[in-house]
């Protein structure tokens, strides 16, 4: 039978990042899985299992991963198309070294610019599948559906656009203190924030992740080899997934209260801890909207209360939950959920250099994904 | 040269085919399992709420109301540059709590939309013999 492990982040990775590497996504996936190596000070051989997550068209398999990096047999490993980006790759990884049936897991996001921005295809190209209920009324992208979460949740409980701006602020703040990684670098303001051009109106712009081409790597492994290794380990302590019912993001029973609701109850329900214990947050900016509504979900405030949660300074760096401290894929790019994961790791382990938040944080949590399918995690630093 | 811009065009399946079909008679056809009664939208080889095969098709009233909506500025693709700003919207339709379609809201400003109007369906020619069903307020 295979027994119960406790599982650490124990190194962290980002390739190359830019608006145009020209990089292919093999190189771009070995960058990040050299450097999270490098951070965890491990070698290929120390590695037995990974994890990808990617999109069809842009997917490196596990096993041709393993192979660049000279990996020579696998234990565990799992490429995977389906559902909440990066953490699916972390809850695949997780629930392998758990079960025992990996020891030390590598996971893998890796995304080219504009393979996520969504687009119809070819002009005279018909569209199979149910996509062609949608298409031909102009639904195409994810800004599409954001806007109208964002929509839903404004009549449900008067929320503004100011709302969803505060938050977009707010996280601006923290990018300009991570001048390397962010590719924004002067604050932002409300004028700069509702004067930027809608996409799918309410959503502006500035609601948007930022496109580039990245690869994030983290690397999971047992407590008792975590013990053993360079960094300081990071430990999960609660993890969950969650769905709706509906697979089709447009047609979610209740958007504002999608699949974030289901991952958070069952989050919660696997463990001690409680929100008020959470000093810190990374929680999926692939708009705006979605983080607001994991504050929800999470319990950090009350439904339909995001927007005065953020515009009470409870995100800031001195608030009562410092939240997207690397500045959010809106600034940093975008890494499908990978960097939340990397920045609350950084944070609770004390690497986070001159970005260390005033008071060292214990617990944070990490999310990723909003609509038909969302993650969530507990990490502790012990 | 110029090149004809087309919308996107359906590639209808047996599943989408009833949808097409009764929107090209003027008819607003969702998929309806002949063992439940339940409606599904978008159609599926299953019905998710008894597990039948037995799935057909039925016309339903066409009347629903505004779930939530977006006006889209930025076409994804060439066909909606000349259309914007247009309304993209999720409509409620009245014969199933929580049967809910993508569709576009028509015959009015945008920014005159709101969740919870009402809505009922109309029809708009597409291109090369398709029909597509959208939304226009109800006449107060």
């Amino acid at each position: 039978m295979a027994k119960k492990n406790r599982v650490a982040i124990v190194g962290v990775g980002y390739s190359d990042v830019s608006r145009g590497t020209g990089y292919t996504l093999d190189k771009l996936t070995a960058q990040a899985s050299v450097a999270a190596m490098n951070d965890a000070g491990i070698k290929p051989t120390d590695i037995d299992g990974v994890v990808v997550h990617s999109f069809p068209h842009q997917f490196v398999s596990s096993t041709h991963t393993a192979a660049m990096l000279g990996i020579p047999d696998l234990a565990f490993y799992s490429g995977n198309v389906d559902g909440a980006a990066y953490s699916v790759a972390a809850m695949h990884a997780i629930a392998a070294i758990a079960s025992g049936s990996a020891e030390t897991v590598l996971t893998i996001r890796t995304v080219h610019k504009n393979g996520a921005a969504g687009g119809g295809g070819p002009v005279g190209q018909y569209i199979p599948g149910n996509q062609q209920l949608s298409q031909p009324y102009g639904s195409f992208a994810g800004s599409h559906w954001a806007g109208m979460y964002m929509q839903r949740h404004m009549a449900m409980y008067g929320s503004t656009e100011e709302d969803f701006g505060a938050f977009a602020i707010a996280q601006r703040k923290f990018a300009v203190a991570n001048p390397t990684e962010s590719f924004f670098h002067e604050e932002l303001t409300m004028e700069d924030y509702l004067n930027s051009r809608y996409i799918a109106k309410p959503l502006h712009l500035f609601d948007c992740d930022y496109p580039v081409d990245s690869s994030s790597a983290l690397i999971f492994t047992t407590e008792e080899r975590a013990r053993d290794m360079k960094q300081k380990p990071v430990f999960f302590d609660s993890w969950a997934n969650g769905t709706t019912k509906e697979a089709d993001f447009s047609l979610v029973g209740d958007m504002t209260h999608s699949s974030p609701w289901m991952a958070s109850k069952r989050m919660w329900s696997r463990t001690s801890l409680k929100p008020s214990d959470v000093d810190t947050a990374g929680l999926y900016d692939g708009f705006s909207f979605i983080a607001m509504q994991w504050f929800e979900a999470l319990g950090f405030c009350g439904e339909g209360e995001s927007g005065a949660f953020v515009r009470s300074g409870a995100t800031s760096a001195t608030g009562s939950l410092p939240t997207n401290t690397d500045g959010g894929a809106c600034n940093v790019g975008r890494r499908h959920g990978a960097n939340f994961f990397i920045e609350v790791t950084r944070q609770l382990r004390g690497t986070a250099g001159d970005r260390a938040l005033p008071k060292k944080p214990e617990v944070g949590v990490v999310s990723n994904a909003v609509g038909g399918f969302a993650a969530c995690a507990l990490l502790t630093a012990e | 040269m110029t090149t004809e811009v087309l919308p996107p065009l359906p590639l209808v399946n047996e599943l989408t085919a009833p949808f097409w079909e009764g929107a090209s008679k003027g008819q607003l056809v969702i998929q309806h399992c002949n063992a439940c009664g339940h409606f599904q939208h978008a159609p599926e080889p299953i019905c998710s709420a008894c597990l039948s095969f037995d799935l057909g098709s039925a016309a339903v009233s066409g009347k629903g109301t505004v779930y939530t909506f977006c006006i889209s500025t930025q076409a994804f693709h060439p066909w909606f540059e000349d259309k914007l700003p247009f309304v993209l919207a999720v409509v409620e339709l009245d014969d199933q709590p929580g049967l809910k379609m993508i569709t576009n809201v028509v015959g009015v400003n945008p920014n005159d939309v709101k969740v919870g109007d009402r809505v009922e369906v109309t029809f708009q020619p597409l291109a090369e013999g398709f029909v597509l069903p959208v939304f226009r307020p109800v006449a107060q």
